[in-house]
């Protein structure tokens, strides 16, 4: 090969204006259009889906079609300026928040280094700031004297189809997991701009069919794979049988039973797909062990709560749900799976959204007697709060060698860790079952960094996407897979062990996924087991 | 003054340029090359740490499979970012002229611009490994995907799940 002059290798490799050309751009960010190609967005709601839901009560998704992100056509509503227009005055009038957020920005950066679609791609309008500035700039132009007045000057454009394609493109290149937020001196939510932005391309027909499908499916069935009750039955019946032949005790257990003191709700995908089936496991075993009166629902049978990734409707509706079923069984409160979103509703927006659950009771353990006062409105207590009391208490007995295959490390889910503050009961559990360690300080806890799937972003088609979008959190875990022979990344959420799971076989090979509960269950010593060695714990083949 | 010494003595500033140069091809540039914290920076990061282990192994004329290790830690992460197979790759290459450049500005060394030849054929194989390892991760990307469509999630929307059966016949509409 011809030694090469670094302007002509960047001449021939490098299209369009970059700093590597020489070429410093010189068009404004509002000049760059959005352009679309397999593999960088996620493929629109089939129509049929979208006239569903639009014809349910209590939703709304207007102008149904069929239509592709690659068409110069988007087959928009002859009116869909005015429709888009009034949807955001309604939404500011609507949402204090909204109007804060549209602005007291200062445009400071703290948070434009922190998004790991940033860090993942380099675009510069995945920087939340610019996110943000994508309907910022509209507010100012329709809705601000000084836009009125200075038009761009001012920071103000007119809303066009333009605009419009950059608001899908970048509202789902934002998986809502609020990492920004956390480094914001005013605590603008930068994840509710984009809810805004994807409530008002709703408005006109936009959205992605790996949201609005299971959103039908959960308002039809209740679940988001679309199960009946027979088969979600006898999806969590053939976990029993496995608890069964794993560990010589069969899990009592049963469904829409009135007056059980407690309703159990996980994702669904924990009685569906590996690997949460064996943290769904882990739940039946744990509560067989301790002899708790509860039952499952094969209407509530979904934790997820895909509304939230579309408006604010669909998110109260999904929500009531649970409710209404913990009501109609005579339960006395709730206890939730390990699930991300569904916490983010219950904690942040239910009770202004649907209001407290004031027919249910204050959660009391009934074990150790412990009154979960932080759920005291919201009636839902997390598992791995249930469990840390229960360790707590020295009501569970565990042998840690039966962990003795792994070595985990734990990553924060965003939304329990950012929405609810569940940070320690998780590594509580984990201290007392399996050897673990920390990931870097930077990449936990409140500053966890996304899975890069989240927000009904994980679906195949998008896979390159997601993996640059993973790679801060995926770059965490090789460090201490590296360093410490890390083999299991453990998390609290559903979506995170489907995505981390693709995440780490891109990533870490070698590094498998896995819920806390698992762990628990892996360890657990339960009364009366017979139990043969367990080398892969519940993932062991008999 | 031998090559190695050349090396020894302008390797940090030829790295420091060949990772600017190659975090050039990323729109917020500045930021991947200012930010050294390789957690809060992992483009900018893990490019730095494998071009300089990469750049010891080329100057010091190491067996082409020690190679794979930095390549792997930079071509993992290029290969599923936008760039054309060429793009991500061509980077690589700049290290001949910036080394050039480098030895051309100090008078003393000028004369080590003639005694490159083992050092352009390193990176030659560097370059050739490197599209090796562009496909390997391309490849490894596309099982991945299949893998997830294989285990299930993908029912999430395309099932053949009864309930599925009674939408198309519109039963529940």
């Amino acid at each position: 090969m011809a030694v090469p002059k670094l302007e002509q290798l960047s001449k021939s490799v490098v299209q369009g204006p970059s700093l590597a050309t020489g070429a410093i751009p010189t068009m404004d960010w509002m000049e760059y259009p959005a352009v679309f190609k397999p593999g960088n967005y996620a493929y629109p709601a089939k129509a049929e889906k979208v006239a569903y839901l639009d014809s349910q009560s209590g939703l709304h998704f207007p102008n149904s079609r069929e239509w592709s992100p690659e068409d110069e056509d988007w087959k928009l509503p002859a009116d869909w300026k005015e429709i888009i227009i009034k949807g955001l005055k309604e939404r500011l009038d609507k949402f204090r928040s909204l109007k804060i957020f549209m602005d007291c920005c200062v445009r400071c950066g703290a948070c434009a280094d922190k998004c790991h679609f940033f860090l993942g791609t380099g675009d510069p309008k995945n920087m939340p700031v610019m996110r943000a500035e994508l309907l910022r700039s509209i507010y100012r132009n329709d809705f601000t004297l000084a836009g009125k007045i200075f038009g761009k000057m001012a920071g103000a454009r007119e809303v066009t189809v333009g605009v419009l394609k950059e608001w899908f493109m970048y509202s789902y290149q934002c998986t809502e997991c609020r990492r920004c937020s956390v480094f914001c001196p005013y605590g603008i939510d930068t994840a509710e701009v984009t809810m805004m932005l994807r409530e008002l391309l709703h408005l006109v027909g936009v959205g992605i069919n790996w949201i609005l499908e299971p959103v039908s499916n959960s308002n039809r069935t209740g679940n988001h794979m679309g199960l009946q009750p027979h088969t979600f039955k006898d999806n969590v019946e053939f976990l029993v049988d496995d608890v069964e032949s794993l560990t010589g005790v069969r899990p009592n257990i049963s469904f829409n039973r009135k007056g059980a003191e407690v309703l159990f709700i996980t994702p669904s995908a924990d009685v569906f797909a590996e690997p949460g089936l064996y943290t769904a496991m882990g739940y039946l075993a744990l509560f067989e062990a301790i002899g708790l009166d509860y039952t499952w629902s094969t209407y509530a049978s979904e934790g997820g709560n895909f509304g939230l990734f579309t408006n604010n409707e669909a998110m109260k509706k999904l929500n009531a749900k649970m409710y209404a079923e913990a009501k109609r069984l005579g339960v006395k409160y709730i206890i939730g799976g390990e699930c991300g979103h569904m916490w983010r509703v219950v904690h942040q927006y239910m009770d202004t959204m649907n209001g407290p659950a004031d027919f249910l009771e204050k959660p009391v353990s009934p074990i150790t007697g412990t009154v979960f006062e932080n759920a005291a409105s919201t009636k839902m207590v997390h598992i791995s709060e249930f469990t840390a009391d229960l360790i707590k208490h020295g009501k569970l007995k565990f042998d840690k060698s039966r962990n003795s295959h792994v070595k985990a490390t734990y990553h924060d889910s965003c939304n329990t860790a950012r929405a609810m503050g569940l940070m320690d009961e998780p590594r509580y559990i984990l201290d007392h079952v399996v050897d673990w360690v920390e990931m870097p300080e930077n990449t936990i806890r409140e500053q966890t960094f996304c899975c890069g799937s989240g927000t009904g972003l994980n679906t195949d088609e998008i896979m390159e996407l997601r993996m640059r979008s993973g790679l801060p959190r995926a770059n965490a875990v090789k460090y201490v897979h590296d360093k410490h022979d890390v083999n299991m990344l453990a998390c609290v959420c559903a979506i995170d062990r489907a995505t981390l799971t693709s995440l780490m076989n891109y990533w870490n090979p070698g590094v498998g996924v896995c819920g806390v509960t698992e762990l628990v269950a892996n360890a657990l010593v339960i009364e009366g087991e017979n139990r043969a060695e367990l080398d892969d714990g519940f993932r062991t083949m008999l | 003054m031998d090559l190695a010494e050349g090396f020894r003595n302008h390797g940090e500033k030829i790295v420091d340029k060949w990772v600017e140069y190659t975090l050039s091809t990323y729109t917020s540039s500045g930021f991947f090359v200012k930010e050294r914290d390789i957690f809060a920076n992992p483009v900018g990061g893990n490019i730095r740490q494998a071009l300089g282990q990469l750049f010891v192994k080329l100057s010091k004329g190491a067996d082409a499979g020690e190679f794979t290790a930095p390549l792997e830690q930079i071509i993992s992460i290029r290969s599923v970012q936008q760039f054309t197979p060429a793009q991500a790759i061509a980077p690589l290459n700049a290290v001949k002229h910036i080394t050039r450049e480098v030895f051309a500005a100090d008078k003393e060394r000028k004369h080590l611009v003639a005694e490159l030849y083992d050092f352009d054929f390193a990176v030659d194989l560097a370059m050739l490994a490197a599209f090796d390892i562009y496909m390997q991760f391309r490849e490894r990307l596309y099982q991945v995907r299949i893998n997830e469509i294989k285990s299930g999630s993908h029912i999430l929307t395309d099932s053949k799940c009864p309930s599925k059966l009674l939408t198309d016949k519109k039963v529940l509409k």
